[in-house]
């Protein structure tokens, strides 16, 4: 048996005490961030990225997976307890968590999320032991055209899955590629966009966009909101659920599992969407769809167990096709790149520690968070307690010394607090970020593959469209690029003979629809 | 609320216009052998393409998708004011100051908490960042040249 082979080496680099600690670290971290509204993993991880500078790539890696992934796990305890999403994942969990809560059951939602979560998670990671090595040896095939249409329909879900405008989230997307293009030119090393500020020459420090994008621009939507937490006053006792309510959830939670990979492998697709649509999908299967959003246990058991399973498998692009489905990955591909590991189709053979030692820890980090999450979940309770505008300040404070610390340069901290102002605008417009930090980090590899196969090919776009696996990928991208117009067109041909149709408006209904065509 | 995501557009398609042109600037190579120009150009298209896309549709439509909030526009000004003043006095200062003042200014002025709250937060906040960061995981943080 390969696979348990190389897994016993993962365990053997993960359950040194040095990766056990960061495993741990990471889930903790994760769990808090999840628990506290208006700070998300991406922002979080962002921060801690000057940190992962100084210890091995193995343990960064495990870090920032932890964070990821853990606060999934968290992110559900404040939307039971105080009907606010503490994760954007977790918004559908309000709607059932928060009625359980006020009818004394609580306990019951915040423990099946978590074992739902757990269940998931670690179902997740099972596939994505098997399904990466294939993969990735089947990506080892792909000469530029491919990459370059892999990536190209890559940016494309991104931006089609990421927000509710395609177009907006296209542009972003060419934001970010154009951002991407600033310093050296791949192939020549002409100097592109420096204005002759020789800082710039390196390009744009991702990070440092990152910070500012996440870090600060998160913060100054927040300090205009000001978030209004108010924990909702119960004992939780009881924290194990009957015998009927496992019986409800069992099902829920398989489907949720198993919907949330596959959701999460696609790039833009990913825990918030999956989320929704396992919600939507628990409603349409039930027999009883009246007891949603009135306390149904499956409510919360689907979508908790989902969003875990889809945060992990959304290491399968990465780790398999070098793509970043999404902003917190997108922040993991820069720490491997630090690190000198590129994120590809060689990464499974060539840093086998690397692969593997991830895979282990996040079987340790899924039973590290259960313990987290249940019998210390008056921790965390006790968290929420902490109000938000003493929280900003030491966001806002790390992200500072963090923007520093690149360089140890003041002219860095004015570069991410520029960012910090992008970001809160891109917001205040409905522009997501994560298009954005996708395509610059993706940026560079896209134009070489362009270039490359355009040398190859003397010009001739034929070699997008002739060779199999390539013409396969652009093909699906340009059907991605042109379902709005199908759905412009649908929507006309509807409201002639029906009469005028409402636009969708709820996120959910928004999501869940684009995404199930 | 039209005009402005209209005129988000127009800014859009300005900036795409305006990198087209730099980038028009750069040796654009040909088809069989792209050379520097040549990708970020055709980007810049494709922005000016989508920005004209959004200027339209902002146009045909009468709902903003901007999002309205309760807005204290007024606080969040004020917040980048006082990072960019940060970022001026970091050199001078120091960062144990500054980051004393910013924190202060953040509890007083953009979410008002009692003085007292406000004034250990920001002490702790400073004192206890700069021990962590700059004595024991050694980012050499500025201590401030006019303190000497």
């Amino acid at each position: 048996m390969d696979v348990l082979n190389n897994l016993a080496t993962g365990f053997a680099v993960a359950l040194t005490p040095i990766n056990l600690l960061y495993c741990f670290l990471g889930s903790f971290i994760g769990t808090a961030i999840g628990v506290l509204p208006g700070i998300g993993p991406p922002a979080t991880i962002a921060l801690l990225l000057p940190v992962t500078y100084g210890i091995p790539a193995t343990s960064a890696v495990i870090l920032l997976a932890g964070i990821f992934y853990g606060a999934m796990y968290g992110g559900s305890t404040t939307s039971i307890l105080l009907n606010i999403p503490g994760e954007a994942a977790s918004v559908v969990t309000c709607l059932d968590g928060y009625q359980m809560a006020r009818q004394g059951r609580a306990g019951a939602a915040l423990a099946i999320s978590a074992f739902g979560s757990f269940i998931a998670g670690t179902l997740s990671v099972v596939g994505l032991m098997l399904l990466a090595p294939p993969l990735a040896s089947f990506a080892l095939k792909f000469g530029p055209p491919e990459n370059f249409a892999l990536l190209v329909l890559g940016l494309m879900m991104v931006g089609y899955l990421a927000g509710e405008s395609m177009t907006k989230g296209l542009m972003m997307a060419c934001l970010g590629l154009l951002l991407g293009t600033v310093g050296l030119d791949p192939i020549m090393g002409t100097q592109r966009f420096t204005y002759g500020v020789f800082k710039l020459s390196e390009g744009f420090e991702f990070i440092l966009v990152a910070m500012g994008l996440f870090g600060i621009g998160e913060v100054l939507v927040n300090v205009e909101q000001t978030i209004k937490a108010e924990v909702f006053q119960t004992k939780i006792r009881g924290l194990l659920p009957n015998r009927e309510e496992w019986r409800t959830s069992a099902a829920p939670i398989a489907r949720g599992s198993l919907l949330g990979f596959f959701i999460g492998v696609l790039p833009g697709g990913g825990a918030i969407i999956s989320s929704f649509i396992s919600y939507a999908l628990e409603k349409k299967l039930s027999k009883h769809p009246e007891r949603f959003g009135k306390g149904a246990i499956e409510g919360v058991a689907a979508p908790e167990s989902a969003n875990n399973s889809a945060a992990t498998s959304s290491f399968v692009p990465l780790l398999t096709l070098g793509i970043p489905g999404n902003a917190s990955i997108a922040m993991i591909f820069a720490a491997l790149l630090i690190h000198g590991v590129r994120p590809g189709p060689l990464l499974v053979a060539e840093r086998p520690e690397v692969f593997w030692g991830l895979v282990a820890s996040m079987y340790i980090g899924n039973i590290m968070l259960l313990v987290l999450n249940l019998p210390l979940i008056g921790l965390w309770v006790k968290l929420l307690r902490v109000p938000y505008p003493l929280l900003a300040p030491l966001i806002l404070v790390f992200v500072l010394i963090g923007a520093y610390s690149v360089n140890n340069s003041v002219f860095d901290v004015g570069i991410t607090i520029a960012f910090g102002l992008f970001g809160y605008l891109m917001r205040k417009f409905n522009f997501e970020p994560a298009p954005l930090v996708l395509a610059m980090i993706l940026g560079p590899q896209l134009e070489a593959s362009l270039r490359r196969s355009l040398i190859y090919s003397r010009g001739d776009l034929g070699v997008f469209f002739e060779r199999p696996i390539a013409a396969t990928l652009m093909a699906l991208a340009l059907l991605m690029l042109l379902s709005p117009v199908f759905r412009w067109v649908l929507s006309r041909k509807l409201s002639e003979t029906v009469g005028p149709v409402s636009e969708p408006t709820g996120e959910a209904g928004d999501k869940s629809d684009s995404t199930s065509k | 609320m039209v005009r402005r995501d209209a005129a988000v557009a127009a800014m859009a398609l300005v900036f795409g216009a305006a990198a087209a042109y730099e980038s028009s600037k750069l040796p654009f190579g040909t088809v069989h052998n792209p050379g520097p120009g040549f990708f970020p150009w055709w980007t810049s298209a494709v922005i000016v393409l989508l920005a004209s896309i959004l200027l339209f549709q902002a146009l045909r439509s009468r709902s903003s998708t901007a999002r309205e909030g309760p807005g204290r526009i007024a606080k969040v000004a004020a917040l980048l004011v006082a990072l960019s003043v940060y970022t001026f006095l970091l050199d001078p200062l120091g960062y144990p100051l500054c980051t004393f003042l910013l924190v202060l200014f953040m509890l007083r002025a953009t979410d008002p908490q009692r003085w007292a709250v406000a004034l250990s937060m920001a002490a702790i906040t400073a004192v206890g960042s700069y021990i962590v960061f700059a004595i024991w995981l050694s980012v050499p943080l500025p201590w401030g040249s006019l303190l000497g």
